[in-house]
């Protein structure tokens, strides 16, 4: 009986086993981290990779499909073949780039911020028995554990609005974190957070995660990239959601 | 239909209330409210998996041939022991491998296969799992767990069946056959089904899961519609909601423990009927 029902999962399974249509590619993203990806007001996933990604799948005459993953495992399940891409506001870095290879970036290097509470006062360049936040697996979190760790407790979140709710909760004295969806925390949260000293430039730009084998893929999405920098699109789409730019024009 | 609801609660109740129905009533949410379908296909897909493989586990452990009643005592002694959020990492997990491994030999060639160094060996071998795939998973998953459960209901249920009435039915000239499906098993579930609403309940929780699998369950979707916005671009701006999402969870659980205990209760009136022995209790 047990065999029966195990061999008729693995039947229907087998049939049910999708064959990849081969001008369809799936990106995979997180959907926790606007204004790069969220789910908008109707429940679709939105944000500037995801019209980005459209665009340029259009222009390379591909289908895109978007799938949602945790941020955590999103590079493991884009080596397990979950999807073919990744778009979910990744700097290429070089420990990345042993596991996986990148496209040319679609968005310039940005800061990484410090915030704190208001009020609470934190010297970055003495920071000693602090409690400092990150995100979990980024470019922060190794930043942190490479210069802070020793004298320091850090604390690792596994997305981006937890790790601004324990700050909201004063479970960390900072919070190191990508300088766009910091600025708009900061900015919406009324003046209950602050920003702390300056911005450290971490990792390289944003660019698409593929993996190393789709030498093919990545040629075809680095030219419709490209083509779309230079007609404008891809400035047009960074002023849409992060109106201040850097843009790629100069 | 909705937005002159909404207009009218705008004015009956003012603005406040139009704006929260508004809200509450918005894709997002409504995408968080028909996200409940997962949880139910998977608490109702895992209680009947977890039923079939009950039965086979109790059938087994009753069995005379002593094999299948340690393959029997195995599962439920073994799978009992094992954490359910583990098993329902473990499986989906395992089984994908495996199909990949049989896709694999089947489709890709040896030259690829010689020359691979990653997984799958092949394209062709690649299975891209979609929520379907991982929701049936998950339900057999949930079945495997809450089986050996079961397994072990029934099997009490089975010895508690009183013998006299298996003699009985023998000296009739039923077969061993006949006296298993027609007596035991038609007279156990009287003695089963407390146990069994004990193990239902258990699943029902552990369908709370299913966001571990990349399933957008309400689970899922009340830490996705909780988490703070300040960006206005997104939605509403608001702080820390989780709670308030969590909260409904909470109610829908204890609603859905309420709705199972009277829908147990109906069920146990239906398998005693005609049934002398529950009155003696």
């Amino acid at each position: 009986m047990k065999r029966l029902v195990l061999s008729a999962v693995l039947a229907v399974s087998m049939l049910a086993a999708p064959v990849m249509a081969s001008d369809t590619i799936r990106l995979g993203t997180e959907g926790a981290y606007a204004p790069y990806n969220y789910f908008d007001d109707s429940g679709k996933i939105a944000g500037y990779e995801i019209d980005l990604g459209n665009a340029i799948c259009k222009k390379a005459g591909l289908t895109c499909e978007w799938v949602v993953n945790e941020w955590d495992s999103i590079i493991p399940n884009l080596i397990a073949g979950n999807y073919d891409g990744i778009m979910a506001g990744m700097s290429i870095t070089d420990e990345r780039k042993k596991t996986i290879n990148f496209s040319d970036e679609y968005y310039p290097v940005a800061p990484s911020l410090y915030a704190a509470a208001a009020g609470h006062k934190v010297d970055l360049s003495a920071l000693k028995g602090k409690k400092i936040g990150v995100q979990g697996a980024t470019v922060q979190a190794a930043f942190a554990e490479q210069h802070y760790a020793a004298d320091n407790t850090i604390l690792s979140f596994e997305t981006f609005d937890q790790s601004v709710a324990d700050l909201m909760a004063g479970n960390i004295d900072v919070l190191l974190a990508d300088g766009d969806p910091l600025t708009s925390v900061v900015e919406g949260s009324k003046g209950a957070l602050v920003f702390v000293g300056d911005g450290v430039a971490i990792g390289g730009g944003v660019a698409i995660g593929l993996r190393k084998k789709d030498v093919e893929l990545a040629k075809k999405l680095n030219s419709a990239l490209a083509a779309l920098k230079s007609d404008g699109t891809v400035d047009k789409l960074i002023k849409k959601y992060f109106e201040k730019g850097p843009f790629y024009s100069k | 239909m909705l937005e002159s609801v909404i207009t009218q609660i705008t004015q009956w109740l003012g603005e406040d209330a139009g704006a929260s129905l508004a809200y509450i009533t918005n894709g997002k949410h409504m995408a968080w409210y028909a996200s409940v379908r997962y949880t139910l296909i998977a608490a109702v897909g895992g209680a009947v998996c977890a039923v079939l493989f009950g039965l086979t586990g109790a059938a087994l452990k009753q069995s005379s041939f002593l094999p299948f009643k340690w393959i029997g005592d195995f599962y439920t002694t073994i799978v009992r022991g094992v954490p359910d959020v583990l098993f329902i990492l473990f499986f989906p997990l395992a089984f994908e491998k495996t199909v990949e491994f049989v896709l694999a030999r089947f489709t890709c060639s040896s030259e690829s296969l010689a020359v691979a160094t990653g997984w799958p060996p092949c394209d062709a071998a690649q299975w891209y799992l979609r929520t379907g795939d991982y929701l049936t998973m998950a339900c057999v998953s949930l079945g495997i767990v809450y089986g050996a459960f079961a397994a072990n209901v029934i099997h009490g249920a089975m010895q508690a069946v009183p013998k006299g009435q298996l003699e009985a039915a023998s000296a009739y000239g039923f077969t061993p056959k006949q006296v298993f499906w027609r007596f035991r098993v038609r007279q156990m579930w009287i003695y089963a089904l407390p146990g069994l609403s004990n193990v239902w309940m258990l699943l029902l929780k552990a369908t709370s899961l299913l966001s571990l699998l990349q399933i957008a369950d309400i689970v899922q979707w009340a830490g996705r519609l909780g988490s703070a916005n300040y960006f206005p671009g997104v939605g509403l701006v608001h702080p820390d909601w989780r709670w308030k999402y969590y909260f409904v969870l909470f109610l829908f659980f204890i609603l859905m423990t309420m709705l199972s205990e009277r829908f147990f209760e109906m069920l146990q009136r239906r398998a005693s009927r005609g049934m002398a022995l529950v009155e003696s209790n």
